[in-house]
Order: structure tokens, then C-alpha cells, then sequence
């Protein structure tokens, strides 16, 4: 079991005998009264949403899976496929619903991959990645407005607002959850 | 383009004083009250954060940081102080996070003698329209300007979940109500539990966004210290929504020690559900002494009220030092 406070954005809950994982976990407090967790959850069977609201105090019935470490090959029109690091058995991942971990996806590194009784289900981004900046416009003379920023490409086709210090390239850090710039990275 | 730090650090100050012009050219005075003190009023849904007082001599006392300034102020107000506000820290324990949560954040209370809470409807009203001319916001002023959609409950439940709020007294009733619109509800919830969850997952989602909105007459069964409106199932508070966000609460203040003291009993009793119980007001019932006039109070994130004028989509934009960022041990201000 898992507490509805201990619910976060990625944990995964049995809701009616179906796994669904946590998309937006909002805690709300309306001061009088009990406090709440509004949750929005997808099945990962069907892909349905599904909101509900719990009190803090509830108790979840929480998901058994697995995760391994896997290599990302390419995507195609419909499919991520993946390499499992140990077994080298290769497997897919719908696109559809995850469309925006495509800008995450570099080929030939290492992911976390989530399975649920043989069946892989989600994609662990990491929280910060690495990239490399591919196409980036130079900065103007006079641009040394304090917090001006421009927007870059990433070798992913990531797309990210910086600095304009920032040129083609260099290798950034990249939050993955608000896609906002963290640093430039020394080579 | 992101607010530089000198604007935001200048943003944050004029926010503060354009706040404590407008009360001061109403007639209010403002005082200044303990955050730290030894009893809170019953709130069970709040987490706290508990200290000690270590005296010279004599055992160490337990004490709380306060998570409103409300018993010190109604005890200005019931001993004679007149209208009164202030700006204070609150503090409040166990937050999950997100962008409109800050452990520690700024309270504006206001409270005016001889009036209701649709009075301070007005005073909201006047509040926003004053901030807006001495704040250049960076949005539309039309999204914030006065007046504010009146929207009450009970049309709320009726628009958005073709509830019959009036109807639903009962416990059972309300999650019926509810499963019957696919949500699920626990086994035996309090009626308070099963409202929330049918309010929180059905109707505030939906509420208009255009325009600051004021919902009005929440249902009696809530337990709160706002005066019920007779011969009603609702009680005289409303709460001020901006972009979606709950931004204040006010309430024409109970004053009647004997409503206040089974309030105090029953939400004393649900302390249990803390995870930090907390010594409670002693004196809290009897505050106010008999006959003392009708008066409104009102609470306001002054935080949340900045971060919506300055069009931000986290009090991390406002918050010059946010509790995530000092926990993550960086010492820089949130750029």
C-alpha cells in the first residue's frame, strides 16, 4: 500500500485491477476541513485518464514493477525501440502518449525502463541530461540585458531557452521535468 | 523575459507597502502580533511546526509557529482595537510541494467591525483595483480589475456537477452523489471529506478563469468559525479565486462563545489526524464579549496575490528565497 501523500508524479497505483501511473499530483489544503491529493492517472493498459481526489491519509494499493537498464536505438513513426543492456532482447514502446520524452531520446544512451509483469510501461527520464547545443544563433553586439535569453537546438531536436552566452557546440544541462537550462557543462 | 533580481526585490517591497497604503487610508491600524505561540486554534488540516522555549529556570514549554495570525488579531479585535490588519509570516508544516506552496509565506489579515463578509467583498475589490494602478501588473489589467463573478456554491454544484448542493446533508447523500457521477469515494467519509472531493474533483476545476471570482455561501457543514446565515444550510464565507488559484477567505466572524466552543471541542477532538498536535487556545470560545457588533475577517496570500499580478507561474517567482531552493542548499535567489 502506498499513502495518497506519498504519491508522486510517475509512481504507479492499481486503481479497479488496472495499472495506472501518476501524471499530475496537485496537494490541495482548503484550511477547513481535511487536506487532499488531486490526482490525474493514466491507465497504462488503455491510456484513459482518470481524476480522482484522496484524502492525505489514504491508502493506495501501489503497483509491483521492475526496472531495467536499457539502450535506446531509434524511434520510427510509431514505436521507441529500446535494447535491454543484459539480455540484448530488443522490445518497442508505443510513441503515443509519450510524444514529449522524444526530445529526452538520445541514441545509444542508457535509460531506466519500467516493466509491469513482462511488459515494459514507462520511460524513466533522468531529472537533468546532458546536451549538446547543434544550432544555436550568435549573440548580437549589445545584447548584455541582464537575463536575456535566446532558444537553442539540441542534437535531439530539443528545444531550450538560454543564455546568450550559449553557442553551437556547447553541452548544457537541461532540466527534463520543466525543460528549463541548468548550466553550461565544461567539456 | 524574466524579472531581473533588482526588479523582483523591488516588485516584492512596493507589493508590501502598496498593501499597507491602501488599509492605512481606510482607517485601519496595523499591529503586529507573536508568530510564536504557546496554543493554536483547532485546525486539524494544518500541519504546524513545533519548538521549544527553553526557559532560565522550570521545564522546556512546547510552542508553534503560528499558521495564521487569527487568535491574536480577534483578540485585538473583541478587546476594543477597532479595524485592524497585517502582514505577517505563517507558517505551515507537511507542504507536498508545488508551485503555489511555501512553508513559510506572507498572510494579509484584515478585520472590519460593524460589517459582514460582503462588505469585504468590496474592500477585495478596492484592494485590486488599488494594486493595479500602483503596481503596473504584467499581464492585462482586465483580468484583475474589479468587479469580481460572484458565484455561489450552491450555483457552483448545480452548474458544474448538476448537484443539488441544498439536498445533500447527509453523508451518504453526497457520496452517492458523487460515485453516481464516477468518482471514488470512500467508504464512510464525513460529509466535509465527501463535499471536498466531489468540490475539488468535479467543480473547481471547472470554475470561469476569466475574471477574479468570489464563491460564496459554503455549506454550514464545513466547520469553520464563519457565522452560519440563519434559517440557512450556508455559512457567510466566501473565498477569492484568481486564474484558478484560491487567493483569500473571509468570513463574517462567529462571535457567539457557544457555537465557538462546540467548534473548538469537535475540531479539537480530529486533532488526532496530525501528524503535530498542537496545544489549543484556551480563551479562544470566549473571546468576544456579548453584544460585540457584527465584523468580517479576511486572510490573503500576499505571495500567491504577487505571483498572480505578476503573471508568474510559481511563487517561486515571487518568493525571493524559495524553501525548495534554501532545502537544495544553494544560496543564490531562485533565478
Amino acid at each position: 500500500m502506498i499513502k495518497a501523500s506519498d504519491i508522486a508524479k510517475g509512481t504507479f497505483i492499481l486503481i479497479n485491477n488496472q495499472p495506472h501511473v501518476c501524471v499530475e499530483r496537485e496537494y490541495v489544503n482548503p484550511g477547513k476541513g481535511s487536506a487532499f491529493v488531486r490526482l490525474k492517472l493514466k491507465n497504462i493498459k488503455t491510456g484513459s485518464v482518470l481524476r480522482q481526489t484522496n484524502k492525505v491519509q489514504d491508502n493506495l494499493e501501489d503497483v509491483s514493477v521492475e526496472y531495467k537498464e536499457v539502450q535506446f536505438l531509434y524511434a520510427d513513426t510509431e514505436n521507441y525501440a529500446f535494447m535491454d543492456t543484459k539480455t540484448y532482447e530488443q522490445f518497442t514502446i508505443p510513441i503515443e502518449g509519450e510524444e514529449e520524452k522524444r526530445d529526452f531520446l538520445k541514441d545509444g544512451e542508457n535509460y531506466q525502463v519500467v516493466f509491469w509483469e513482462q511488459t515494459p510501461i514507462d520511460i524513466k527520464l533522468p531529472t537533468k541530461m546532458v546536451f549538446t547545443v547543434s544550432e544555436a544563433e550568435k549573440a548580437e553586439r549589445g545584447d548584455t540585458v541582464s537575463g536575456a535569453t535566446k532558444v537553442i537546438t539540441c542534437e535531439t531536436g530539443l528545444k531550450v531557452k538560454v543564455p546568450l552566452f550559449i553557442k553551437q557546440g556547447d553541452r548544457i544541462l537541461v532540466n527534463t521535468e520543466t525543460r528549463e537550462y541548468q548550466e553550461r557543462v565544461n567539456n | 523575459m524574466e524579472a531581473s533580481l533588482r526588479e523582483r526585490v523591488t516588485r516584492h517591497a512596493l507589493f508590501a507597502e502598496s498593501i499597507r497604503a491602501f488599509f492605512q487610508a481606510r482607517g485601519y491600524t496595523e499591529v503586529d502580533t507573536p508568530a510564536l505561540s504557546p496554543y493554536l486554534i483547532p485546525e486539524p488540516a494544518i500541519e504546524v511546526f513545533q519548538t521549544k522555549y527553553l526557559p532560565a529556570r522550570g521545564p522546556a514549554r512546547p510552542m508553534w509557529l503560528i499558521p495564521s495570525p487569527e487568535l491574536w488579531m480577534k483578540r485585538l479585535l473583541a478587546r476594543g482595537s477597532g479595524d485592524i490588519y497585517q502582514i505577517s509570516k505563517s507558517f505551515r508544516n507537511c507542504d507536498f510541494g508545488g508551485p503555489y506552496h511555501n512553508p513559510e509565506f506572507r498572510l494579509l489579515e484584515w478585520y472590519t467591525v460593524g460589517v459582514g463578509y460582503l462588505d469585504s467583498i468590496q474592500v477585495a475589490e478596492d484592494l485590486f483595483a488599488h494594486l493595479l494602478d500602483r503596481t503596473a501588473p504584467r499581464r492585462p489589467a482586465s483580468e484583475l480589475s474589479p468587479p469580481f463573478v460572484r458565484l455561489s456554491m450552491e450555483e457552483a454544484f448545480h452548474q458544474y456537477a448538476g448537484i443539488d448542493l441544498a439536498r445533500c446533508q447527509d453523508p451518504q447523500v453526497m457520496k452517492a452523489e458523487g460515485q453516481s457521477r464516477g468518482i471514488k469515494m470512500p467508504d464512510s467519509p464525513t460529509w466535509e471529506e465527501a463535499f471536498h472531493i466531489v468540490f475539488l474533483t468535479l467543480v473547481e476545476p471547472l470554475l470561469p478563469r476569466e475574471k477574479p471570482l468570489v464563491l460564496l455561501d459554503y455549506p454550514a457543514l464545513v466547520p469553520t468559525t464563519a457565522r452560519r446565515r440563519p434559517g440557512t444550510p450556508w455559512s457567510e464565507r466566501w473565498e477569492l479565486y484568481v486564474d484558478g488559484i484560491e487567493i483569500a477567505n473571509c468570513y463574517t466572524e462567529e462571535t457567539d462563545p457557544g457555537v465557538l466552543r462546540t467548534l473548538v471541542r469537535r475540531e479539537g477532538e480530529r486533532r488526532r489526524d496530525c501528524r503535530t498536535a498542537h496545544a489549543i487556545d484556551p480563551d479562544f470560545a470566549d473571546l468576544f464579549p456579548p453584544g460585540f457588533p457584527v465584523c468580517s475577517g479576511a486572510a490573503l496570500g500576499v505571495d500567491r496575490l504577487e505571483m498572480v499580478f505578476a503573471g508568474e507561474k510559481s511563487l517561486k517567482g515571487v518568493i525571493l528565497f524559495p524553501f525548495s531552493v534554501i532545502l537544495d542548499g544553494q544560496s543564490d535567489t531562485h533565478a
